[in-house]
């Protein structure tokens, strides 16, 4: 079936657009005429460069695929009526939606499964978004959880304190059971302390290679010793775990875990719990302070360091804006940070309201990652159902979540591209395009996903596509969909 | 010595048809031919152990006293260390490379690092991915090789990362074509529409990644029928356990390996392979953990080199090992090791000089408690460059380093 799509005009968008220069803008009418594309090539020369960001439709969708992942053409509707600064104070304060987990919770792949459809469900965007980017910062992966309902308690956690204040989430996330396994605090004593975290809340969570030293890693990780795994009931006492079945009977471990599992969901939880015998009490000197120092001090110490809000403002920004951060957008996002006292939402707006983030330079300046792609897709498509596939074909395109390669997380922008990871999503966009038995118009995905400024092959794929499939692959394999 | 020239290998049918099926606008796209100035067919494997593998327990000081002391829990007793000298031993369960070095054909480099030693994974990966303890580098060493000496730009296989989805950091440097294999059935466009439209969506894509993803895709394209028609003409002469239970899915190790031996022994120009184990940052319960992992090098590795020698390539292929750091002496209370220095490198195949190398680090005499190093990793790279590819060591590592010779 031919998709009635006619170019209405033609830019010339010179350098300005990172992914848009020489690139083809095009409007597509639902409704009106049949027909190919106009031949004529692209102006060269002479028009102005022009940012595509100027244009309040495009900027609301620029700040949509960023702050969430797509969207409908209701939301883009409804963003691009608002004024920008608006929009922005509304998209960083939506509250999270709590997301239903699975009955079996301590399988973590049922976990990612279930938050895979959350994703793409829900309408509390912005706090998904920063669950996702949390979990690529604040890394734990699910194997130390052993079958025990870790995995969804930490995505719970990450999305409840991950739009509120860096302190609380910082704080919580020292005692979450499943970074306490992850980075070995749970088995840290007194008397023999591991340094796995002390290292990595310093080197990776915080403060960066630099602004710490040997020394600072030993004696936190004295100050961090201690903390144990608890049990706690409804009212937070901690009570017994129950006792896991000697005899590897499947049959019993089964029942073991449903049991946790069904009293996880009537109010139990684990909990981090400092042991008071396993700490060591003595003097430590940590990043200059000296006192008997514990948990909580290591916490106030890091986030009272000139280098903590540089590097988690960079950080974000690095995921949200630019590839390459300046120092004055750095020293001003984090300046908005520390001072509102480490507010998540007051660093994020003023990102989002940065020159930088609207600026030419950062249109498509960010590659999707592959879960970013993944469940943009099932949005712009409403096919939440394909989470599952989600799930598996993130192997093949190096994002498994929960199962980060390492403790740094994963690779951003160029270091997604290779030429592996590329084959999977066009596998996965033609996989999608052909199951799919009711197709929306590819036309509005090209107006409204690709701000109808498209490059000169994604085009022509487009134009030659006969069916309503081959041009919804065109548009979903395209590198102008890889891009945001 | 192998003195197989590339010419033996084009004459072999098998073989011919992976180069057959490398598509003519592989050459005519944006990779036009270099002059192929590599003196041999030789084939490296880089084998990283992801997360800093204890060298402590893996290249065992059995006979030294302070040992018992510095790993009451965690050490192995002497007598299960399978010894290669008075001195030192392998792990256990290293049987299989324990019998290689009788035949001459490991080389075991002990006490390598660099100096002022990082502890941070991060930092000290790019250290030994760009063989830059300065960290000025940012283009990895193999890399280098392939974009300036390996012609990788002449064909998609010559760099390849196997069993993995991201381009190591070794590998990637200006210039450098490296093609991203996870497993050869997925390395492909599914489905006949795609298989058209797809390449044509990455010719001259604009933008700050532009070239990026036309490369990858081209890369792709180029490498396609390559891959199907060696899976097509490859068997492996001996099993491979390729059903791994060591820590998740994304460290199956024997099926990359088993990939790397179906592309050197069916596609000529493949050169440089790189495949990676995870999960050896042991801060807690090492021994068990270690056990299953270096059980898992051991057989992998162990096939891969019978593999090739059935199918008369063990002459051209040389495996090294490497990780980002060893680990503490002194064994913590998780019955686990932290973030350390020094540690041995493997270099596995038949045409290596075998024997313990270098000196092993005092126990006794530390930095901090950490092993101080003998060997310069860089002197091992030197010989690899040199004495296996044929290659100007100069140009990669930046400066020339007194060779560590791992060749025979």
């Amino acid at each position: 079936m031919p998709v009635r799509l006619s170019r209405r005009h033609v830019l010339a968008l010179g350098a300005a657009g990172a992914g848009g220069a020489a690139a083809v803008r095009f409007a597509a009418f639902p409704g009106g005429r049949s027909g190919a594309l106009p031949a004529k090539a692209v102006a060269a020369g002479g028009a102005p460069a022009a940012n595509p960001l100027a244009e309040p439709r495009t900027l609301a969708a620029h700040l949509l695929r960023r702050a969430g992942f797509s969207y409908s053409t209701a939301d883009l509707d409804s963003a691009a009526a608002m004024p920008y600064g608006d929009l922005v104070d509304r998209v960083v304060s939506t509250p999270p939606e709590p997301m239903t987990m699975p009955a079996q919770l301590g399988q973590y792949q049922a976990v990612v499964v279930a938050w895979y459809a959350h994703m793409a469900t829900t309408a509390a965007q912005f706090p998904e978004r920063m669950t996702l980017f949390w979990h690529g910062l604040l890394t734990s992966d699910y194997r130390k959880a052993a079958g025990l309902p870790l995995v969804a308690q930490q995505n719970a956690l990450y999305r409840q304190k991950g739009v509120t204040d860096f302190r609380a989430l910082l704080s919580a996330v020292t005692i979450d059971p499943l970074m306490m396994r992850y980075l070995d605090l749970d088995v840290s004593t007194a008397k023999a302390p591991n340094e796995n975290y002390s290292r990595e809340l310093m080197e990776l969570f915080t403060l960066g290679v630099g602004h710490f030293t040997e020394n600072d890693v030993r004696e936190g990780a004295r100050a961090l010793s201690g903390l144990r795994l608890a049990f706690v009931d409804p009212s937070g006492a901690v009570t017994a775990l129950p006792k896991r079945p000697k005899v590897k009977n499947p049959m019993e471990q089964q029942q073991y875990y449903q049991r946790i599992s069904m009293m996880v969901e009537q109010g139990y939880r684990f909990a981090g719990r400092l042991n008071p015998r396993l700490h060591d009490n003595g003097t430590k000197t940590y990043l200059g302070r000296t006192g008997n120092l514990g948990p909580d001090d290591v916490v106030d110490i890091i986030l009272a360091q000139e280098a903590c809000a540089p590097f988690v403002a960079t950080k974000a920004l690095e995921y949200f804006a630019t590839p390459n951060p300046s120092k004055e957008l750095v020293a001003s996002v984090a300046s908005a940070f520390r001072s509102s006292g480490y507010d998540i939402k007051a660093m994020m707006r003023a990102i989002f309201t940065s020159a930088d983030f609207k600026a030419a330079a950062n249109y498509r300046s960010l590659v999707r990652s592959p879960v970013d792609y993944m469940v943009s897709t099932m949005r712009v498509l409403a096919r939440p159902e394909l989470a599952r596939q989600c799930a598996q074909a993130g192997q093949y395109m190096d994002q498994v979540l929960y199962d980060m390669p390492t403790v740094g997380g994963w690779p951003v922008n160029a270091g997604w591209v290779s030429s592996g990871s590329l084959l999977s999503r066009i596998n996965f966009a033609g996989m999608v395009a052909r199951s799919s038995a009711a197709l929306p118009d590819p036309a509005t995905a090209v107006a409204d996903q690709l701000d109808g400024i498209v490059g000169a092959d994604t085009a022509a794929v487009f134009n030659a596509s006969r069916t309503t499939a081959d041009k919804w692959f065109a548009v979903l394999a395209s590198p102008e969909f890889q891009l945001k | 010595m192998s003195t197989f020239t590339r010419r033996d290998f084009l004459a072999s049918g098998v073989l011919a048809a992976g180069t057959a099926a490398v598509p003519a606008v592989f050459a005519k796209a944006a990779f036009a031919a270099r002059a192929d100035g590599v003196a041999n067919d030789h084939v490296l494997v880089a084998l990283q152990l992801g997360g800093g593998n204890d060298g402590l327990n893996t290249v065992i000081p059995y006979a030294d006293p302070a040992y018992a002391s510095v790993r009451p829990t965690i050490g192995i007793p002497a007598e299960q260390v399978l010894h290669l000298d008075g001195r030192v031993g392998l792990h256990p369960v290293m049987t299989g490379i324990k019998a290689m070095f009788d035949k001459g054909h490991v080389a075991i480099v002990q006490g390598v690092g660099y100096p002022n030693p990082i502890y941070s994974h991060f930092e000290s990966l790019a250290v030994w991915e760009c063989a830059d303890p300065s960290l000025s580098q940012t283009d990895g060493w193999l890399g280098k090789l392939l974009a300036s000496q390996l012609a990788s730009s002449a064909h998609p296989l010559t760099g390849c990362a196997l069993g993995e989805a991201s381009a190591p950091a070794e590998l990637r440097a200006t210039g450098a074509t490296v093609s991203v294999i996870n497993t050869a059935a997925t390395y492909q466009i599914q489905g006949a529409g795609p298989e058209v439209a797809a390449p044509a969506l990455y010719r001259n894509t604009t933008g700050i990644y532009g070239a990026l993803f036309d490369q990858a895709l081209t890369t792709a394209e180029a490498g396609i029928k390559a891959v199907q028609s060696s899976a097509a003409s490859y068997k492996p002469a001996v099993p491979y356990d390729t059903v791994s239970t060591v820590f998740g899915s994304k460290n199956n190790l024997a099926a990359a390996l088993q990939l790397t031996a179906q592309l050197i022994t069916t596609v000529p120009e493949v050169r440089v392979c790189h495949v990676v184990l995870g999960g050896f940052d042991t801060h807690f319960q090492e021994s068990s953990r270690q056990r299953q992992l270096l059980a898992y090098v051991d057989t992998a590795v162990s096939a891969f080199m019978a593999d090739l020698a059935a199918h008369g390539q063990a002459d051209r292929v040389v495996l090294f090992t490497w990780s980002e750091f060893g680990r503490r002496i002194v064994e913590n209370a998780s019955q686990g090791t932290d973030h350390g220095a020094a540690a041995p490198m493997f270099v596995i195949g038949a045409p290596v000089k075998g024997g313990l190398m270098g000196e092993y680090p005092s126990l006794t005499q530390t930095d901090s408690g950490n092993l101080v190093y003998s060997t310069d990793f860089r002197s091992v790279y030197q010989s690899l460059i040199t004495d296996w590819l044929a290659a100007d060591a100069s140009a990669v590592l930046g400066a020339t380093f007194p060779q560590t010779r791992v060749i025979a």
